[in-house]
């Protein structure tokens, strides 16, 4: 990460829809406004669903790579 | 007939077409193109249901012809078109598959994207449209029932004077044809007709060749069932008569079912954006974050639902829905919900009582 930060990393790797997704909701729960975290999935429907998931919850998703997804808590 | 609580889009057979089907197959009609009395009278009941089904769509009945694999009917009109494999093949994101999987195979392909309500690129479609194009295009999506503006393409098409292939599936003939078209399909299905009979209609005006024998004057395998295209006419006059009656009426019950969704359901993605021009009257997709399709239908047949999903996990499709997701949506939690002629009132708002309450448990279950 360019601010040096650690990050908490959500690992859903092999985990088929919508689990990411469901994991990630379940995560955000315990974390501040502002907060960071890396999110890890490789199924095929998770890099469109963030970007909805994004659109409905106000959290902020930008892609890393093709199965990692840095996410900042609203 | 009125099956209680079936929202999943699986129509029986109009019963006016019921009944002109057993009545044939009990005859066993000859062969149209044979000899004799018997084969005069079917080819005399042939000729007649395809002139009650042109007057349907308003087209002549020498520009009707029977198919009797109706998943075939896009694919062939499209590669029949006179510049199929020498021009440029513009497409829709949100088309059926066989036709995107036509679209990848040809060397000049050109993907229109949709925008959030489904829309095509208009502007796209101008850029790239060339007269010697053949563009496919969905008169509204079976998934989410969003509906394209025919008038405005057909225009933009038939000033190009290039190729352009309708496909009525979703909508059959709830949306008119436009007045610039070259090809179209039309199963029979589209309109409570049976399974295994299909329209393709070419254009008197347009250039089009059967592709699998172009020296012949042949334009199609002619490998129907009389049976079922006699069953098809009537079922199409019947189903005409029930959608004036009953259109209004559904599309009521659908914005009926957007508004309530949308208030008492949080965090929900409806498709497409409701209004009459864009939108069938009776298809309504949600997608419900959080939520598996499956475990939704699921919960929803226990409640005497039956309610159809686009989601991947329900599909048996490894890859999500090309549709939700060319649109932005969420492709998991998904619910396609279709009202047939004779829906219920009462079992749309039971439907609508039960859906929060159940969305709220299955998200609780999972910890979201």
């Amino acid at each position: 990460m360019s601010d040096g930060a650690e990050r908490e990393v959500l690992d859903c790797i092999g985990a088929l829809c919508p689990t990411p997704i469901i994991q990630l909701s379940k995560a955000m729960k315990s974390l501040e406004s502002g907060t960071k975290l890396i999110l890890r999935a490789d199924d095929p429907a998770t890099k469109s669903d963030l970007f909805a998931w994004s659109r409905l919850t106000g959290n902020q998703v930008s892609v890393i790579d093709e199965t990692s997804f840095e996410i900042v808590k609203a | 007939m009125v099956t209680t609580g079936a929202f999943d889009g699986e129509r029986p057979l109009h019963p006016a077409g019921e009944q002109v089907l057993l009545a044939a197959f009990e005859r066993g009609w000859a062969d149209p193109n044979g000899l004799g009395g018997a084969s005069a009278q079917a080819r005399h009941l042939l000729n007649a249901a395809r002139e009650e089904i042109a007057g349907h769509l308003g087209v002549s009945g020498s520009e009707i012809e029977f198919w009797g694999e109706p998943a075939l009917i896009s694919p062939i009109a499209l590669q029949g078109a006179p510049n199929f494999h020498s021009g440029k093949f513009i497409v829709g994101q949100t088309e059926r598959q066989e036709i995107l999987a036509l679209a990848h195979d040809s060397p000049s392909s050109v993907q229109l994207n949709v925008n959030h309500t489904g829309l095509l690129d208009r502007d796209r479609l101008i850029e790239e449209i060339e007269s010697n194009s053949t563009i496919a295009i969905q008169a509204a999506n079976g998934e989410t029932g969003v509906r394209q503006p025919l008038p405005d393409f057909s225009s933009i098409v038939g000033a190009m004077n290039a190729h352009l292939h309708l496909d009525f599936t979703a909508s059959g003939p709830l949306i008119p044809l436009p007045t610039y078209w070259s090809t179209a399909d039309f199963p029979a299905k589209s309109w409570d007709g049976p399974s295994g009979i299909g329209i393709m209609l070419i254009n008197k005006n347009q250039r089009w060749a059967y592709p699998f024998s172009r020296a012949t004057n042949r334009r199609s395998p002619e490998s129907y069932s009389l049976p079922l295209v006699l069953a098809a006419a009537a079922a199409l006059t019947g189903w005409l008569k029930d959608a004036n009656q009953e259109s209004d009426r559904i599309r009521n019950l659908i914005s009926m079912m957007r508004q309530v969704i949308s208030r008492t359901i949080p965090e929900v993605d409806i498709a497409g954006s409701g209004n009459k021009e864009e939108s069938l009257p009776h298809i309504l997709s949600i997608s419900a974050l959080n939520i598996s399709g499956e475990r939704l239908v699921n919960a929803l047949a226990k409640e005497g639902f039956a309610v159809a999903s686009g989601s991947a996990c329900v599909a048996s499709a490894i890859e999500p829905s090309h549709v939700l997701q060319a649109m932005g949506i969420l492709t998991h939690g998904n619910l396609r919900i279709s009202l047939m002629h004779g829906v219920l009132e009462s079992d749309v708002k039971r439907f609508l009582a039960l859906l929060p309450g159940i969305i709220t448990q299955l998200r609780s279950e999972d910890g979201a």
